[in-house]
């Protein structure tokens, strides 16, 4: 265990050596929040001294590694402990990237890869809840989504709660849906032709329900 | 102990506050195991808010850990209780001594001891609320405890004292030396005279007292490997919380614990619960169910398959 001054710049945002810009970034983020004054995670466990020096060690982590000029020039001081990588390794029980993404890849930058193996058991079923579950792996808020598609994010989460008698006419749906699906780095043609099945089904019922008079 | 190729593994839930869904989080996973070939054992450890029988789908059990604790009973093999649920049994915590719930310390030891001798694949031991010495203890029989956590300020609270008391109760058990044993005792004093305030001074101070008991102690924290659970998420921001709490416990604590998923939030949850039926049945394809399966795959994968799993020297073999 070692302390703040004993880390190096990888391990105080807990990244591997060969980190990438956008591994550097993610992580930037990620440490960012936990450490940050108000935040959930730090509260009752660090003294305010003890995070505020840890808020200025990642700061400066992250300057001096996305700096690729000052990056060489760290790693070559770093260098001389060659043991060190190895270790770093082990001790971060790093998850290496799958090179063949199987899903194309998503316009919202993910703010967690870590649980990318997670859709594949799924099963077929493709509804709201699956399309929530699946940004929720990526880190990403709705707002988020709603920023970059330029949706309505009521929309996005009608969609997700599959609350279709709120959603707009099928078309603007259709639309929604496919940009949600793009953004968050599925392919649209399967999501939206098996979402709008579902809403069809869905409408289709609710008509017939009203003309026999059910409701 | 001699540990032989049939013991069992054991996994311990626990976390601290109460409410936060241990023991749903706990009759659960299983299920889900002993519906996967696993030969399961649930043990209710808490005696002094017996629930697991009941999200289990049993009413009174006959038999239960009380009679253990109160010396009726010395074979913990006959306080199991069939359930629903092929391959799975269970010991209930129902009608415990109301004036002195848990076992004094040397009855503790013969209970540890006899959850590692029980006949089947995995022990899921469901740990009760708060930082007791004997919660603590269950909680670390385990071969990398599930600590269940919710997204908010009170139990992130309590998850981090009941993490700090399992981590020196850990770390106090594996030292060989008296002095070292008792420092320890002293820096579990939070305001204590010395100045340890965090796990790294406690290292530090067992260094400069012995370097072979130092040595001990990094080895000990590199083998405590507690799972982290974040339960009923709601936002991204919810299920980023793992992966903070996980840094603060490499940060702080200087251990390498696992994100091991995240459940959401779902009213269904707390219906299933009303009915007295398991959640994986009710509403097999919600969001709880499939992120229940996630988990309970994760464990499996740790675990290896039920039938050619190799022995292994376990780390969570706190009391000698």
């Amino acid at each position: 265990m070692k302390t703040l001054a004993e880390m190096s710049h990888y391990e105080v945002l807990e990244v591997t050596p060969d980190a990438s810009p956008e591994d550097l970034e993610r992580a930037y983020r990620l440490a960012r929040a936990t450490y940050a004054e108000d935040s959930l995670a730090v509260y009752s466990v660090f003294a305010e001294e003890d995070s505020s020096a840890l808020r200025e060690r990642i700061e400066l982590a992250y300057r001096v590694l996305t700096d690729s000029q000052q990056r060489t020039v760290y790693d070559t001081s770093l260098g001389s402990e060659v043991a060190r990588e190895d270790e770093i390794k082990i001790a971060l029980d790093l998850v290496l990237e799958d090179e063949d993404v199987p899903h194309p890849t998503p316009e919202v930058a993910p703010e967690i890869t870590e649980f990318d193996d997670f859709e594949e058991e799924d099963g077929g079923r493709v509804d709201g809840a699956w399309l929530r579950r699946f940004r929720l792996r990526l880190g990403v808020e709705i707002e988020r989504i709603a920023s970059i598609t330029k949706i309505n994010p009521t929309y996005l989460r009608y969609i997700e709660e599959e609350k279709f008698e709120d959603l707009p006419a099928p078309v603007y749906v259709r639309g929604f849906v496919s940009a949600y699906a793009r953004c968050i780095g599925l392919e649209p043609g399967r999501v939206v032709s098996a979402y709008m099945e579902r809403l069809g089904g869905t409408r289709r019922a609710e008509a017939q329900g009203q003309r026999r008079g059910w409701r | 102990m001699k540990r032989t190729a049939r013991a069992p593994r054991l996994i311990a839930v626990g976390g601290g506050k109460g409410g936060v869904g241990k023991t749903f989080v706990c009759a659960n996973l299983s299920v889900a195991l002993a519906r996967s070939g696993y030969r399961v054992v649930a043990v209710d450890t808490d005696l002094e808010g017996a629930n697991l029988h009941t999200c289990l789908g049993i009413r009174s059990p006959r038999v239960s850990l009380a009679d253990f604790v109160a010396e009726r009973e010395s074979d913990l093999a006959k306080l199991l209780v069939e359930t629903p649920v092929a391959n799975l049994k269970m010991i209930a915590a129902t009608d415990a001594n109301l004036a002195c719930a848990q076992p004094g310390t040397s009855r503790r030891i013969e209970l540890l001891a006899g959850l590692r001798r029980m006949d089947c694949d995995v022990v899921f031991v469901d740990c009760g609320a708060g930082s007791h010495a004997a919660t603590i203890d269950y909680f670390l029989v385990g071969d990398g405890g599930l600590l269940v956590l919710h997204p908010e300020p009170t139990s992130v609270e309590n998850t981090y004292s009941f993490l700090r008391a399992a981590f020196y109760r850990r770390m106090q058990v594996a030292m060989k030396k008296h002095e070292v044993r008792d420092r320890i005792r002293e820096a579990m004093d939070q305001r204590n005279q010395r100045g340890i305030r965090t796990p790294l001074d406690l290292l530090h101070e067992v260094e400069s007292m012995d370097p072979g008991e130092g040595k001990r102690f990094v080895s000990t924290m590199r083998e405590f490997r507690p799972r982290i659970l974040v339960n009923e998420v709601v936002t991204a921001e919810d299920v980023k919380l793992g992966f903070a709490v996980r840094s603060v416990c490499r940060k702080f604590f200087g251990i390498e614990a696992e994100y091991i998923g995240y459940i959401n939030r779902d009213a269904a949850v707390h219906q299933s619960v009303l009915r007295r039926r398991l959640i994986l049945d009710e509403h097999p394809g919600s969001d709880v169910a499939i992120y229940l399966h996630r988990v309970a795959r994760k464990l499996m994968e740790a675990l290896g398959p039920p039938a050619a799993r190799v022995a292994h020297a376990d780390p969570g073999e706190v009391i000698r």
